[in-house]
């Protein structure tokens, strides 16, 4: 790895931990490997917000050519959001592209997707699934976040109905992951997410 | 009055100089609402390197105090070091600074654009600053017509 990216990360770390927001635990980065290269990223889902009470874990690569290029950063943790991959963990946010610049920090890109957390981009979707439901039912797609918190990011509320529901599915020998996306995109009517699961 | 050419923020063309028909045709399909994506959008891409003129007439400066840093390798600064300046001020090491204009034409920090040497774009920005202006007049003019 060109010298100028592991240096830089190692002063980022420094001033990360120093980091008021790593005090205050709404995020956290570690190490993967010796070589800078890899790190983990982890922010709390903020307050008022169905991720609100879960922990998401992000997967963080540096290119050699940091900080002239952004991070590549994606959720391990899923997560139900228009502007996420609901199956890859793809982010879709700007500075992680072409309005990266070389003065965002890791603190900061990973600040910026807590924020994304807190105001989705609706018009600008990853998941264009997700954000159809974010547009045309904004109750059920909160409801079905609330859900992927508690499933997946150890979020505190659990939605019965939902639970019922996956359950079904797995009694059909449905694997549970699939179960989850397919009741979330056809709006949790079990007969139209069956149907789609064995067409 | 502002004539025609410079109203539109046109130059006429030189002796010899032809005009640019793609150009034209583009323009016709954006005045005629045929092509959607017109110039209230963003620029899609990273914007172009800046211009060699810009880059080659950033100031040199040194360093007067010992607590900033340069904002791309956030390496500290010590009294008495060399470094470039941005025309919004901000310092970097001339390596840094110039690896980043290499690439894109903005202030890693606050976004301030040098010029760039891509035609392409720099009719963008033109185009942009227009639609900016177009709709501050149209503002004002109902602001004086209904206040």
């Amino acid at each position: 790895m060109a010298n100028i990216a592991a240096k830089r990360i190692k002063r980022e770390f420094k001033e990360v931990m120093k980091s008021e927001e790593v005090a205050g635990g709404t995020i956290k980065l570690e190490l993967i490997n010796d070589s800078w290269t890899e790190l983990q990223g982890e922010i709390v889902g903020p307050p008022d917000t169905p991720y609100e009470g879960g922990t998401f874990l992000l997967e963080i690569k540096v290119p050699e050519t940091y900080p002239f290029n952004p991070p590549k950063i994606r959720f391990m943790t899923k997560i139900w959001h228009p502007n996420v991959s609901s199956v890859t963990g793809a982010i879709c946010l700007d500075i992680l592209k072409d309005q990266w610049a070389a003065a965002l920090t890791l603190r900061t890109v990973l600040l910026s997707i807590q924020a994304l957390l807190s105001a989705a981009e609706p018009n600008d979707p990853q998941d264009a699934v997700v954000a159809k439901q974010y547009r045309e039912d904004i109750e059920l797609f909160n409801l079905t976040a609330r859900h992927w918190t508690n499933a997946y990011a150890g979020g505190p509320t659990a939605i019965w109905e939902f639970n019922q529901k996956v359950q079904v599915l797995l009694d059909m020998g449905v694997e549970e992951d699939q179960a989850r996306v397919a009741l979330s995109t056809f709006d949790w009517e079990l007969e139209r997410a069956t149907e789609h699961l064995f067409s | 009055m502002a004539g025609y050419f410079e109203e539109m923020g046109w130059a006429e063309l030189e002796d010899g100089q032809q005009p640019n028909h793609l150009l034209d045709m583009a323009r016709f399909l954006i005045d005629f609402g045929l092509y959607e994506d017109n110039f209230t959008g963003e620029w899609p891409r990273l914007p172009p390197p800046a211009s060699k003129e810009a880059v080659q007439s950033l100031a040199d400066v040194t360093v007067e105090t010992d607590d900033k840093s340069c904002p791309i390798c956030l390496k500290k600064f010590n009294i008495g070091d060399k470094a470039k300046e941005m025309p919004c001020h901000h310092q970097f090491h001339a390596k840094c600074i110039l690896t980043w204009l290499d690439k894109t034409n903005s202030c890693p920090f606050c976004r301030h654009e040098l010029p760039t040497d891509n035609e392409g774009y720099e009719a963008f920005k033109k185009e942009k600053k227009r639609a900016e202006q177009r709709k501050e007049d149209i503002e004002t003019l109902h602001n004086s017509m209904f206040s």
